[in-house]
Formats: structure tokens, C-alpha cells, sequence
């Protein structure tokens, strides 16, 4: 099911069930009038049977869906105010006032909600017991789930550049809040105000089922109390007992479909995907014959993202680096160099999908591989190193591990102490402290990071290394770091390289060959001498005047 | 403030509010409990001397004869010598005694229910997750109507079906009632055996929240950078699987699990009462039936604090499997 | 025509001292690039001139048309930014018109003058009933150099106002800035960490470092002929293909 299906067929399903509490009363006869009809199986005058003194049941469902509605609603309402109160107001006034309040909300969390109330209602007499005090009480033990969730949400919200954007044209802060970022919280308070409503329904059923029910009101659960105090399911009368907890049951499955839609509007990655069978259809396997020198040669490859409009991202691409080389790969945003890279090593995603062509690792057929061949083939021949060096390292274990597991995984006869040399060995070749090994990803800087990654991709001596946007988070001084470090290392261990970025000049000064990139196709592949000296196609003269130059004449580019 | 300062700050606050709440409610709420009180005991027979009457009052207000601050200071006193009162419904028997001999029963039968429901739903939220689209991933919808269900209706009904009808599981309580309780195999067979069905509910019904949000993390962290370069490293499935994807999208999971505590307790205390189970819950629940204050005061403080043991717990727990929150000064 | 003037800015978090002792003054009809490495404080000392954060010690003075100084309520009838990022500088839930049509209103001016405003950075007034995930990086970042201009702001700062967009655009934005500050006699203070272009569209550069400044001058100067370390470290670091391609200079 699609989100959007999932949303229309929830929303379906809740509004029939409130229909019928907003119109089952006036059309079914009064719940209370006592017949001595008592346990008559559903069928005839009496669509849904009766209770043990006669009541007729669907006229008691009518009116106990509209209360449980009632409570439900009043309670959602009351506990969304007070986790948005306490939620957003607090997180995006920060300081004092969040500490405060978040304190107050976890502390609220804690107190165990159910014997709280109960507790309560036993100091209330059941006479003073109504509606409003129960919607209070549940509210006031229901809210701080959802004013967590919204504070985490108003936090990374106000940090937003277009919240400061506000703030600097001169927005007040109620305004800032109500149209900046509550809009933006919409779909979250939506589904905290549905969970809320169920939960309420839910409790109210749980309280009513123990006797602590509202004294004044008819619900689906004190309807469930009488039919358990008139042993309706030892007297085999299901159609007392089992309606109402099916109407709740309905409800609430009625509002998590609702919620399953509004999680996928506000993270699509939750959204359906078709499964991928494969991710290379209609591939020849006729491996291109390669040139004598060539490591890693690609033929009229294409990949296409099977969406409901399909888009051709890599058209009929062919590269070839030699042994020891550096391929350039440069091209802007959206080009296909990173759905390229990852084609040739097949760890490009669904619904990503390569349709035709072929790439050879010296004598591998990497698109013919089978899925164990490939796990084996994979960083022993080639290694990659990611753009975000941050994110490409497992933020819950120490490095040690990280790097271990491509020995254990690859070298399953190398002892734990070989590991561990091998390990010290490729760090010092990239200048981090072996001793750094058993540090955890955060505690190292951006640079270190991109150093231990580098040193991941060397622990197997792979021919080819492919690294896409290596440098470009990092710092001016740090990205030249790294790039002489890669420069050093190439030299040393003579693996070639296929570099990919969006900054031609550093390519230039970097790869031996160079291959730019637009709308998936190679537009001009040459030498970087040639490509810099007398470039042949428009798009690599407009890439290269891009960049101004830090010591040609100034002010040339204003004209 | 730093991390642990803040936690620090939060358990004293949480363990204050508790005790606090305790004091407040019966002097808010309308109705003259110690008077009623002091009726029920005569009824009992027990003695109706004015030293019992100076406890009951400590513990639930004295109509205005001290002041708010004597009585807060004297009912703190009584807590810190763990003195909480005599039971009326269990008469002659001390509140906290009647707790001791009721709260083993929850704790294990709610804490090993949880404990199963937490890992089956973690465990098939992973797989689900990482196997996007196959029937195990169409099975989480199914599980999430499970919880939208009243979890007494559904036990009932189970009864029904289980005890009643096939007599697979015992009625209710919580061990053979002709066995003395005690360590003997012979017993511990009988409460396995009377604490089979409720745990099986229990499971039924919590498993599908698990199970949901595990998966949907799964999904979440399956389309992280860390994930592909462990696919990239040629690891195998089941490794990129379960040291990096679950790994990390089990910790959401694991912080869920403290806040969920004080809704197990909830749960309990319905399933005891649907189970005649002999745990604490059905002993509140008897309490407030009986005007029992003391007792329901007790049993509410010992609940609290049981929660804020397990929160610690996890907390302490979370600091292991995350070494981000161990060095992390500030909290952002 | 406002100058702007900061003196002695300085900003301290917890321990750490991220601006230091910072001074410099953005004349109408000039543009001052601040260039730094990550961290250097270079975006902080943005923030505080846009009053979004509070200086430790040290002031801000604006000086208006008519010689005297502008009070402080009216600091964002002057200042405006334009901040790195136009995927995140600009609301998702909002059209173009909403991010251009509220600084105008705020300001006392008329909504009215939306499609002219949107004229005025090269954009097409249909442009106006759009959100922004309908528009290219490049239009994104010309919609925030326009709300920067709505309240009549006469000292922009533009926080590395290309260095998020495909390259091939970079130099259409620039370009425009340099316009708009011609055109209008804009202050601008221009904040970058690349060399280059803060040499082609800045007048007078100043270079941070871990918080301070520890060059500055003509941006002409201080570029070609760095003196401090930091800058000449940062001056090599720039990839430089002519020295690989055409060794002795000559083109």
C-alpha cells in the first residue's frame, strides 16, 4: 500500500466509526430500556442481540462509541496543547526554560500514568467521578510522551537557517513559532494528537474495565464492565462482549493506518519500495577487449532509476583507467558520477537499476558476478572511500573493530595479533597514531576520520580505489592534507585511482585523465594537460571559467 | 550542565514528585480518609488507640490541626525509616509486608513478559526491516492492530478460548492453591504453568510497538552512509545486518524501553486483575475497592521507585552500548 | 547608505574563545571578505552583526544616511544576511511570495512590490507562487538575496553565499551581489573560504584565524603577496593548475 492509500483507507475507517457515534444514537432506540428479552442472539428486532436484562446492544454501542469518541477527543486535545506548550515552546525558547521543562516532562514520564490515576480515583469518590475528570487526569499523565518527541523536532528546527532568516527580517518570536515552525511540526503533532486519542480510548476502556470508569457517561469500556459483570463470555454471549472491543480495536487500527501514512510523509524513506529481483538486468557478459595496461574498463554502461518516470541517470558511459592512474571524474550535482561509482562496484540502490553495458576489473566480470563472488570481490579488488567521512564510519564502535572486520571478514586465517598489526601498519601509512585505534568515530576529527577510512581502503591492497568527494566537507588546509596524502600513497603503493568531485581545478592539478560528466553522459574524455590546454566542449570551457583563478587579473570576471 | 549532572538532577527531581504527590493527593482530593479509616479498623477489631490515628494522619493529613510543613517533614521521617503505615484490608499486616509479599509475583511475571516481548519485537523489527517487502515485513501492520486492541478484551477473550474452552492454561492465579509457596520444583512448576497465558498476552499485545519502531529505525539506518561502505567492504549480509544496521537502530529501541516502563506497570495492573494474579497490582486494586489508603499510597511509591530503578538501569545500559552519550559535557 | 562599524567584537562559548577582539567597518559601495578555514569564527562574527547572537564584549554601530547613528530597534531596517545554505535558509512550507511579501511588511513597505523585487535579482514574477523545493539551488539563493534587500537594507552579509551551489552558477550569484552593491551602494561583507573569488569581489580582505584576525589589507595585497603564515598556508592550498600545466608563467 501507498502512503497515500494507507492515509485514505485510515481515514475511511475512523470517520465511519465516528459517523456512527455521531449518528448511531439518534437512529437506534434508548440504550437503557430493560426488556425481559435477556440474551437474545443477535438477529431480528435485535440486530446485535441483547444484554442479560434486555437492553438492546447496537442501541448501547451507539451511544458508548459517541463517549469514547468524546473522551477520546477531549483528551487528545487537552494532552496535544499541553506537549506542544511544554514540547515547542520550551525547546525554541532554550536556556532555563528548556531545562525546566524538559525536567518537568521526563519526570512526568516516569510517574507511572495508570496507578496514578488509580490512586486518584480512589480519593475521589465515585459520585464526583465525570467525564472532565477523567479526560483531566488522562491528559495530565498522557502528554509528555509527545512533548519529548516535539521538543527533539522544535530543536533541530530552530537551528534552521530560515528560522534565523526570520529572525533577522525581523519576525517576533510568537510568529516565528506559530509560522515558521509549527507548519513545519504539523505532520508530527498529527500523529502525537492521533496516538494520544487512541491511547486515551484505550485507558478510559482499562479504567472503566476496573470500576475507576466516569460515573456519568456511557463508553465502550464500562459497556465491557457490564458484559464482564454479567459474565456475557461464560454465558457464551459474544455479541455483548466482543463489538465493543472490536469497535475499539477498529478505531485504533483505523488510526495507526492514519499514522503509518503521516510516518512516511515525514520520512519518506519509510515509503514503499518495490523489491529489486536484480540490480543488473540484460547485461551481455562479453567483457570489451580490454587495453593491455587497463585495470578497470566500463563499456556502454547504463543505469536507470525504475521510478514511476524512469530516469536514464548513467547513459552509455565508457571509461578505462590504466594501472597506477588517476581518473578524474568531475561533473555537478545530479550528473550520475556517484550512481557511476557505485554501478561498478553494484552498490547502487534500488530502485537504481544498471540496464546495460559491462565492467571488467582486469579479468573479473563484475556485473556477472554472483552475490557470494561479489561480497569477495568486493574490497579486496576495489575499495571506496565515501564524501562524509563522518557518516561512513559506524558510530558505535571503536575504529579498531571497523577496520578488523574487513580482515576477519577477508583474511579468516590471519591471527587476532596479525589483525591487529595490519591494522597499526595501514594507520601510520595514512599519519594517524596507531594508538588512536581503539577511538570511537566522533572522537576524532573530520580529517582523521577521512585518514581512517583512507587507511580502511588500503588494509587489502586493492588495485582500484574509488573516492567520491573525499575531501570536500573538509577544511581548506585539511582537503590539502588528504590530498597529498593520496598523491604520497598512490606514488608508494602505485593502486589506481578514480576520483570524483565537482572541483575541476583540483582535478586538474591531480588526475592523469579526466572524463566531465553532464545529464549521465561523458561529455569529454582526455588527458588532464588536454583537457586544460585546449578544451573541446563547451560545458568543460564553462567549467573551467567557473573557477576563478587566485592570481590572473583581478576583476576580469565582472565584466 | 553535563550529562550526568542533568540525569542526577532528573532522578532526585523524578524521586522527589513521587514522594511529594504522594503527600499531596489525599489533602487535595475531597473527602475525609482518615476517618473512614479508623472506621474500617474498628470493624476489623484492631485497636483504635491515638497512636494509629497520629500514623494515619501523618500519612494523609490532619485536617489542618499542624501545619503543611510539620506534617511534610513527619511523613518524610516515616518514609526514611521505611515505615508506611498499617494495611486495613490485610489487618494486621504492615503495608510494607504485604508489598514484599506481592511485588516478587509482578516483577517477574511483567519484567520477563517485557523482557520477551522487547527482544522478539527488536529481533523481528530488524529482519523485518532489513527485508523490506517480504511477508515477515507485512506482518508489522498486522502486529500494530494487535496493540490498538483493549488488552483486557483480548485476555478475556483468550480465556475464553485457552482456559475455558480448550483448558489449556489455568483459570487464574498465580500457582496451585493447594501448594505452599516455596522453592520446591512442585511450585515453581505451578506459578510457570498459571504465569504461561498472561505473559503470552502480555507479549501479544506490547510486541507490535517493538516490532514497529525497530523496523522503521532499520529502515531508517539502512540508507546511512556506515551501512553502505560496510556493503562496499564485502562483508557478509549478516554481519552488515547486525553490527552495523541493528546495532544502530536499536538504540532508539533501547531509550524507548525506559520511557515504556511506567506503561508496563499500567498494563500489569489490568492483567492481574483479569488473572486474579496475586501481584501488586491486584493488591492496589484491592486497596482502593477497600479504602485501603495507606496501602495504595505504599504500593504507588513502590511502583514509582521501581520505575526509576529500571530507568536507571537502562540509562546506565544506554551508556554502554553508545559511547557518544559517555563523553558527551553538553547535551544539544 | 549606511556604514556599519565593529569594534573589538568578541564571543565566548563555555571555555572557548571563538571570536577575538575583532574590529573592522563596512563602508557603503565597498565589499570586505572575511576568509577563514572552518572554525576560524568567520560565520559567528555573521551572526552577531545580524544580531542572532550576542557578543561577549565589544559593539556594533550603525551610521545612516544623514550622519547619525541608527538606534538599535531599527538595526534590521539596515543589516540583513544571506546565509549559506538556500535548501535550508528558506521554509519549505512557504512559497517565494511568503519569504518576500513578510520583510517588506515588516518593514513598512508594500507587498505589492514582490515581482519587482524578484526583477531586481534577475528571477521572473511567476517565480513568486512557488515553494521552494520547485526552484534550482542558483533561483533558491537569488529568492534569499532578494528577501535580504526587502527591508531596503543597505549592509549585507552574505555568509559563503555560493559555496552550497553546483559551480556552475556560483559565478551568476556573485556577479549579481557584485551588481546589486554597484547599483545600490550596498555595504557588503563577504565571507568565504575561498581565496579566489574573495580576491575578484572584494575590495579589502581581512583573514581569520582560530578567532582573530591575523592579516588584513587590499584584498589585491594581501592575496598575491600574503605576509601572515595562516594566509600563506591557505593561499597554497588552493589547487593551482597553471603550476602543473604552464611553469613559467606565461599564458
Amino acid at each position: 500500500m501507498t502512503w497515500t492509500a494507507k492515509l485514505v483507507s485510515g481515514l475511511c475507517l475512523a470517520a465511519a466509526i465516528v459517523l456512527f457515534g455521531l449518528l448511531g444514537p439518534l437512529l437506534t432506540g434508548d440504550p437503557a430500556t430493560i426488556r425481559d428479552v435477556g440474551l437474545t442472539p443477535p438477529g431480528g428486532e435485535h440486530l446485535l442481540g441483547t444484554t442479560l436484562t434486555g437492553q438492546d446492544v447496537l442501541a448501547q454501542l451507539a451511544h458508548a462509541t459517541r463517549g469514547s469518541l468524546w473522551i477520546g477527543l477531549l483528551v487528545g486535545v487537552l494532552a496535544t496543547v499541553l506537549s506542544g506548550l511544554f514540547g515547542i515552546v520550551g525547546a525554541y525558547a532554550g536556556g532555563v526554560a528548556d531545562e525546566v521543562f524538559s525536567l518537568f516532562s521526563n519526570v512526568v514520564l516516569v510517574i507511572p500514568g495508570l496507578p496514578l490515576v488509580i490512586v486518584v480515583a480512589g480519593f475521589v469518590p465515585a459520585e464526583r467521578r465525570g467525564t472532565w475528570t477523567i479526560a483531566l487526569v488522562l491528559a495530565f499523565t498522557g502528554w509528555a510522551a509527545a512533548a519529548r518527541v516535539l521538543r527533539a523536532q522544535t530543536l533541530s528546527l530552530r537551528n534552521r537557517d530560515y528560522v534565523a532568516a526570520a529572525r533577522v527580517s525581523g519576525e517576533k518570536t510568537w510568529r516565528v513559532i506559530c509560522v515558521e515552525i509549527l507548519p513545519n511540526l504539523l505532520p508530527v503533532v498529527a500523529s502525537q494528537f492521533v496516538f494520544a486519542v487512541v491511547l486515551a480510548i484505550l485507558s478510559e476502556a482499562g479504567l472503566s474495565f476496573l470500576g475507576l470508569g466516569a460515573a456519568d457517561s456511557s463508553t465502550l469500556g464500562t459497556m465491557l464492565y457490564y458484559a464482564q459483570n454479567g459474565f456475557a463470555l461464560q454465558r457464551e454471549a459474544w455479541w455483548w462482549f466482543v463489538p465493543p472491543g472490536l469497535v475499539i480495536a477498529l478505531f485504533g487500527g483505523a488510526l495507526a493506518l492514519v499514522n503509518f501514512g503521516i510516518d512516511e510523509i515525514v520520512n519518506p524513506r519509510l515509503r514503499d519500495r518495490g523489491r529489486r529481483e536484480r540490480d543488473v538486468v540484460a547485461v551481455r557478459a562479453q567483457v570489451a577487449p580490454a587495453e593491455p595496461d587497463a585495470v578497470l574498463t566500463v563499456r556502454n554502461l547504463d543505469v536507470v532509476y525504475r521510478t514511476a518516470r524512469p530516469v536514464h541517470a548513467v547513459k552509455n558511459v565508457s571509461l578505462t583507467l590504466r594501472r597506477g592512474e588517476v581518473l578524474g571524474l568531475a561533473g555537478e550535482s545530479g550528473c550520475g558520477k556517484t550512481t557511476l561509482a557505485y554501478a561498478v562496484n553494484r552498490l547502487h540502490r534500488p530502485p537504481a537499476e544498471v540496464t546495460s553495458g559491462s565492467v571488467a576489473l582486469e579479468d573479473v566480470d563484475v556485473l556477472a558476478l554472483g552475490p557470494e563472488e561479489l561480497r569477495r570481490f568486493r574490497w579486496v579488488r576495489l575499495s571506496m572511500v565515501f564524501q562524509g567521512a563522518m557518516n561512513s564510519l559506524n558510530p558505535v564502535t571503536p575504529i579498531r573493530a571497523q577496520l578488523q572486520d574487513v580482515l576477519r571478514t577477508h583474511r579468516p586465517d590471519l591471527s587476532a595479533s596479525g589483525r591487529e598489526l595490519r591494522c597499526a601498519e595501514v594507520l601510520r601509512l595514512v599519519g594517524v597514531d596507531p594508538a588512536r585505534l581503539g577511538a570511537y568515530p566522533h572522537e576524532l576529527s573530520g580529517g582523521m576520520r577521512q585518514r581512517v577510512m583512507i587507511a580502511m581502503a588500503l588494509l587489502l591492497d586493492p588495485q582500484v580505489m574509488i573516492m567520491d568527494e573525499p575531501t570536500t566537507a573538509l577544511d581548506v588546509l585539511v582537503q590539502r592534507e588528504i590530498l597529498n596524502e593520496i598523491k604520497r600513497l598512490r606514488d608508494e603503493l602505485g593502486f589506481a585511482v578514480v576520483f570524483i568531485t565537482h572541483d575541476l581545478p583540483l582535478l586538474l592539478e591531480l588526475a592523469d585523465r579526466i572524463a566531465v560528466m553532464r545529464d549521465g553522459e561523458v561529455v569529454e574524455h582526455a588527458t588532464a594537460e588536454e583537457l586544460y590546454l585546449r578544451p573541446r566542449h563547451p560545458y568543460t570551457r564553462e567549467l573551467l571559467a567557473s573557477f576563478p583563478s587566485l592570481t590572473g587579473e583581478r576583476g576580469a570576471l565582472l565584466r | 550542565m553535563s550529562h550526568h549532572l542533568r540525569r542526577l538532577a532528573f532522578y532526585l527531581t523524578a524521586l522527589w514528585a513521587a514522594v511529594t504527590l504522594n503527600f499531596v493527593i489525599p489533602r487535595m482530593l475531597p473527602g475525609n480518609p482518615v476517618d473512614i479509616l479508623m472506621a474500617k479498623l474498628q470493624q476489623r477489631g484492631g485497636s483504635v488507640d491515638p497512636a494509629a490515628r497520629t500514623a494515619y494522619e501523618t500519612l494523609l493529613g490532619t485536617g489542618g490541626r499542624e501545619s503543611f510543613a510539620e506534617e511534610y517533614l513527619a511523613y518524610l521521617g516515616n518514609l526514611l525509616r521505611g515505615d508506611l503505615g498499617v494495611s486495613v484490608s490485610a489487618f494486621p499486616a504492615e503495608v510494607s509486608e504485604v508489598i514484599a509479599g506481592s511485588l516478587p509475583w509482578t516483577v517477574v511475571l511483567v519484567g520477563l513478559a517485557t523482557l520477551l516481548s522487547f527482544l522478539l519485537g527488536v529481533g523481528l523489527g530488524a529482519v523485518a526491516g532489513w527485508r523490506r517487502g517480504t511477508w515477515l515485513d507485512s506482518l508489522v501492520p498486522a502486529t500494530t492492530m494487535l496493540s490498538a486492541v483493549p488488552y483486557f478484551w483480548l485476555a478475556l477473550i483468550l480465556v475464553a478460548a485457552l482456559s475455558s474452552g480448550l483448558g489449556w492454561f489455568p483459570l487464574n492465579g498465580g500457582y496451585d492453591v493447594v501448594l505452599d509457596p516455596g522453592w520446591s520444583a512442585e511450585f515453581i512448576g505451578s506459578a510457570l504453568y498459571h504465569g504461561t497465558l498472561p505473559a503470552l498476552t502480555i507479549v501479544l499485545s506490547s510486541v507490535g510497538g517493538w516490532l514497529l519502531g525497530m523496523r522503521n529505525m532499520m529502515v531508517s539506518v539502512m540508507s546511512e552512509d556506515y551501512v553502505l561502505t560496510a556493503r562496499a567492504k564485502g562483508l557478509t549480509d549478516s554481519r552488515v545486518m547486525i553490527r552495523y544496521a541493528a546495532r544502530n537502530a536499536v538504540l532508539p529501541s533501547v531509550a524507548g524501553f525506559a520511557i515504556s516502563l511506567g506503561f508496563v506497570v499500567s498494563g500489569s495492573i489490568v492483567t492481574e486483575q483479569v488473572f486474579s494474579y496475586p501481584g501488586i497490582g491486584s493488591k492496589l486494586l484491592q486497596a482502593v475497592q477497600n479504602n485501603d489508603y495507606a496501602l495504595m499510597q505504599g504500593i504507588f511509591l513502590v511502583i514509582t521507585v521501581a520505575v526509576l530503578g529500571a530507568n536507571l538501569l537502562v540509562d546506565v545500559l544506554y551508556g554502554l552500548i553508545d559511547a557518544r552519550t559517555r563523553d558527551r559535557s553538553t547535551v544539544s | 547608505m549606511t556604514t556599519l562599524e565593529a569594534r573589538g567584537l568578541t564571543k565566548r562559548f563555555h571555555r572557548t574563545c571563538a571570536v577575538d577582539d575583532v574590529s573592522f567597518t563596512l563602508a557603503p559601495g565597498r565589499t570586505v571578505a572575511l576568509v577563514g578555514g572552518s572554525g576560524s569564527g568567520k560565520s559567528t562574527v555573521a551572526r552577531m552583526i545580524a544580531r542572532l547572537i550576542r557578543p561577549t564584549s565589544g559593539e556594533i554601530a550603525l551610521t545612516g544616511q544623514d550622519g547619525r547613528p541608527v538606534p538599535r530597534r531599527a538595526h534590521r531596517d539596515h543589516v540583513q544576511m544571506i546565509f549559506q545554505d538556500p535548501f535550508a535558509s528558506l521554509n519549505p512550507f512557504h512559497t517565494v511570495e511568503h519569504h518576500l511579501a513578510r520583510p517588506l511588511r515588516l518593514h513598512g513597505r508594500s507587498a505589492t512590490e514582490v515581482p519587482e523585487l524578484l526583477e531586481r535579482v534577475s528571477l521572473t514574477a511567476d517565480l513568486a507562487r512557488r515553494r521552494p523545493h520547485e526552484l534550482s539551488g542558483g533561483q533558491r539563493q537569488r529568492v534569499a538575496i532578494a528577501r535580504a534587500l526587502a527591508p531596503g537594507a543597505k549592509v549585507i552579509i552574505a555568509d559563503e553565499p555560493v559555496s552550497m551551489l553546483d559551480v556552475s552558477v556560483r559565478l551568476g550569484v556573485l556577479k549579481l551581489l557584485a551588481r546589486l552593491q554597484r547599483e545600490e551602494d550596498l555595504a557588503v561583507l563577504y565571507i568565504t573560504h575561498d581565496l579566489a573569488t574573495a580576491r575578484h569581489f572584494s575590495d579589502e580582505v581581512l583573514v581569520m584565524h582560530r578567532g582573530r584576525i591575523v592579516e588584513r589589507g587590499p584584498s589585491d595585497d594581501v592575496l598575491t603577496r600574503p605576509r601572515d603564515p595562516y594566509t600563506r598556508l591557505l593561499a597554497a592550498a588552493a589547487p593551482d593548475p597553471e603550476a602543473r600545466f604552464r611553469q613559467g608563467g606565461k599564458p
